[in-house]
C-alpha cells in the first residue's frame, strides 16, 4: 500500500504542472482517503464525523457532518488546513491537530481532504 | 503569557484594536476563573458546573447525575435499566464484604483501620490529609491498613481491591459527598487547583482534555460511544465496566482515558490522578454515594 | 494613522514577551497547514520552506553518526516531556524502532522515525506550555 501511494504521490507530482490529475489517480486517492477516513486505527474521522457514504458504520456527531464541502469551503486548502489544525481556528476544539501533530501523513491528509471534496 | 498564536492572528490581519482589547480581556479571564491560588474558588467552580449541566440538560434533576450518562440519554437509560435488574456487581460485593471482614494474620482487621469501622465512610473520601501533606484515597488507605498490618499491599486496578472499596462504597450509599478543602492550609487549595487544571488541559498526541468529551462532549456520539457528563463522574466508582468483564477502580479508568489521548498515562494513585480525583469528587459535593456502579 | 503610531509599540511588546520568535512558527504552520510539506515562502524577507527542522535533519546524510544524533535528540526531548508528565506514546516507541533499524544498518529508516520521534517529543512540549499558559479559557463560567 506504501509503495502504491508513493508511486501515486511521484505520478501526481510529475504531472503537477501539466494540467489536471488522470481519472484513475484520483480515484485511487479517494479509495485511499475513504479507507483512511473509515478506519478506526488511521484517521477514524467517522468516530465524529457522519458522511454519506454507503460504508459508513456507527458514525460519531462531535463534528459537523461532512456535507456541502464544496460550498463551506470553496478554497480547498482552507479545508486542508482544518484538517491540519482544527486548534488554530479554536484553541478548545475536540478535534485532534491531525497533521500538526502528525496523527496521518501529509499524503495521508490529502487523500482524505480528496474524499470529503467530494461531498 | 504564550497567547502568541492569537495574537499574530490578529496583527497579521492588521486589527490592532482588536489586539489591545484581547490582551485585556485575557487578564480578565484569568482573573475571573480562579486560575491561581489567591483566586480559586471551589465553590464557585462548584456551582458554575452544575449551571453548566442545568443549562445543557433543564429537565434533569442534580441528583440523578450519579447514574452518568443514564442521567441525560433516556435510550442508554433503558438498556441500563434492563441490565440492573440483575447488577453486574452483586458477586464482588459479597466478596468485597467477605474480605473486609476477615481478619489478617495479626486478627487485626480493616474496621481497626478506619472511622467507624469503615462502614459508611466513602463519602469522605479523597481528603486532605495535613500531616502528610497529599490528597488521600480510600483505595490507599485500604492498602496502608493492609501494610500496617503486616499484609501485602494489593495491585491498585481490580481484584481485590475494588471487592473491598466497592463494598465499603456500599455501606455509605445515599450518603452525601462532603469533600472538604481546609481553608487554612493553603496547600489542599493547590492541591484542588492542579486537580483543576489536570482537568481542563489537553494531553496526548489526540490533544484532548478530559473536559473535551466528558463536558462540551457529553452526549455526543463518539462512534456508538457517549460521553457522560463530568458532574458526578467519581460518585459510583468502582464500577463493573462491561467493556473490561470486571470489577475495577477509578484510577483504573483515569489511566485508560489518559492512555486513549496517546499519552503514556500517569500511574494509579499518582500524585496527579489524586489530585484530580479530589477534583472531581469536589465538583460531586452534594451527591449521594451510589458506588458500585455498573457502566458499558 | 493610528496605526502607524501603534505598530512599533506592539512591536516593542512583542519582542519584550519573546513572542517574535513564534510569528513565524504561526506562518510556517499556516503554510504547511495549506500546502503540506515542501512548500516555499517569504518570511522576513527570506525564503523558507515548509518542512519541519526535524525532516530537514532526517535528509543528511544517511549514516550512523546521523542517525545517532538525530535518536538522541529525540530521547532527550522525550525525557524532558516526561519529566513534566506530558509524554505521548508515540515518542517512545519510534525511537525504539529507529535504533533497531540503526543496529541493522538501515540509517535512511532510522533516521526518518528518529525525525517523526523528535518532531512528536517537541510537540508534547508545545502541548505542556500551551496547556500551562491557556487551561483556563475551557472553565465554564
Amino acid at each position: 500500500m506504501r509503495r502504491l501511494r508513493s508511486t501515486l504521490w511521484a505520478m501526481m507530482a510529475s504531472c503537477a504542472f501539466c494540467g489536471p490529475v488522470t481519472a484513475v489517480t484520483q480515484e485511487e486517492m479517494i479509495r485511499l482517503g475513504r479507507d483512511i477516513y473509515h478506519d478506526k486505527s488511521r484517521g477514524n474521522c467517522i468516530s465524529c464525523h457522519n458522511i454519506s457514504d454507503p460504508v459508513t458504520n456507527l458514525p460519531g456527531n462531535q463534528g459537523p457532518m461532512m456535507i456541502a464541502m464544496k460550498q463551506r469551503y470553496p478554497d480547498r486548502r482552507k479545508l486542508r488546513a482544518q484538517v491540519w489544525d482544527a486548534t488554530a481556528a479554536n484553541p478548545l476544539s475536540i478535534m485532534p491537530p491531525v497533521g500538526k501533530h502528525w496523527i496521518l501523513s501529509e499524503d495521508e491528509i490529502d487523500a482524505v481532504v480528496e474524499y470529503i471534496y467530494q461531498y | 503569557m504564550k497567547s502568541s498564536c492569537r495574537v499574530f492572528m490578529h496583527v497579521r490581519r492588521g486589527s490592532l484594536l482588536a489586539l489591545s482589547l484581547m490582551l485585556v480581556s485575557q487578564v480578565m479571564l484569568a482573573a475571573e476563573t480562579g486560575t491561581q491560588l489567591q483566586r480559586v474558588d471551589p465553590e464557585a467552580d462548584r456551582l458554575a458546573l452544575q449551571q453548566y449541566y442545568l443549562k445543557r440538560f433543564p429537565h434533569v434533576p442534580m441528583d440523578e447525575y450519579v447514574n452518568g450518562i443514564y442521567a441525560v440519554d433516556a435510550d442508554s437509560r433503558k438498556q441500563w435499566d434492563a441490565l440492573m435488574a440483575f447488577p453486574p456487581y452483586e458477586f464482588d460485593l459479597e466478596e468485597g464484604e467477605a474480605l473486609f471482614n476477615t481478619p489478617f494474620a495479626n486478627g487485626k482487621g480493616y474496621g481497626d483501620c478506619f472511622e467507624n469501622g469503615g462502614i459508611g465512610i466513602r463519602h469522605q473520601y479523597p481528603y486532605w490529609n495535613r500531616e502528610e501533606g497529599t490528597v488521600k484515597t480510600l483505595e490507599q488507605e485500604i492498602n496502608e491498613c493492609r501494610v500496617e498490618n503486616g499484609e501485602a499491599p494489593l495491585p491498585w486496578k481490580r481484584g481485590d481491591i475494588a471487592k473491598i472499596s466497592a463494598y465499603m462504597a456500599f455501606t455509605s450509599r445515599g450518603k452525601r459527598f462532603a469533600i472538604q478543602i481546609p481553608e487554612d492550609d493553603p496547600r489542599a487549595l493547590q492541591a484542588y487547583l492542579d486537580g483543576k487544571k489536570f482537568f481542563y488541559s489537553k494531553r496526548g498526541q489526540l490533544n484532548l482534555s478530559c473536559a473535551n468529551c466528558h463536558l462540551q462532549g457529553s452526549r455526543i456520539l463518539i462512534r456508538a460511544d457517549l460521553p457522560g457528563p463530568a458532574l458526578g463522574h467519581p460518585t459510583h466508582f468502582p464500577v463493573f465496566r462491561s467493556k473490561w468483564g470486571e470489577i475495577g477502580t477509578l484510577h483504573r479508568r483515569y489511566e485508560g482515558c489518559h492512555r486513549d489521548t496517546r499519552s503514556v498515562p500517569l500511574p494509579p494513585q499518582s500524585d496527579a490522578f489524586r489530585k484530580l480525583e479530589y477534583f472531581q469528587t469536589y465538583m460531586s459535593n452534594g451527591l449521594p454515594v451510589n458506588g458500585p456502579g455498573a457502566r458499558k | 494613522m493610528k496605526r502607524k503610531m501603534l505598530v512599533p509599540a506592539v512591536v516593542t511588546l512583542l519582542h519584550a514577551q519573546g513572542l517574535y520568535a513564534a510569528s513565524f512558527e504561526q506562518v510556517f504552520n499556516e503554510q504547511r497547514a495549506l500546502y503540506g510539506k515542501g512548500h516555499e515562502f517569504s518570511y522576513g524577507g527570506k525564503i523558507h520552506t515548509t518542512f519541519h527542522p526535524e525532516e530537514i535533519e532526517a535528509m543528511a546524510e544517511p549514516n550512523a553518526a546521523n542517525a545517532r544524533a538525530l535518536i538522541d535528540g529525540a530521547e532527550a526531548l522525550r525525557v524532558e516531556s516526561a519529566a513534566v508528565g506530558y509524554e505521548w506514546r508515540g515518542p517512545a516507541i519510534y525511537i525504539r524502532q529507529a535504533r533497531e533499524a540503526l543496529a541493522a544498518g538501515r540509517y535512511q529508516s532510522a533516521m526518518e522515525l528518529a525525525a517523526r520521534a523528535k518532531y512528536l517529543a517537541r510537540m508534547s512540549l508545545k502541548q505542556y506550555r500551551n496547556a500551562e499558559a491557556n487551561w483556563q479559557r475551557a472553565v465554564p463560567e
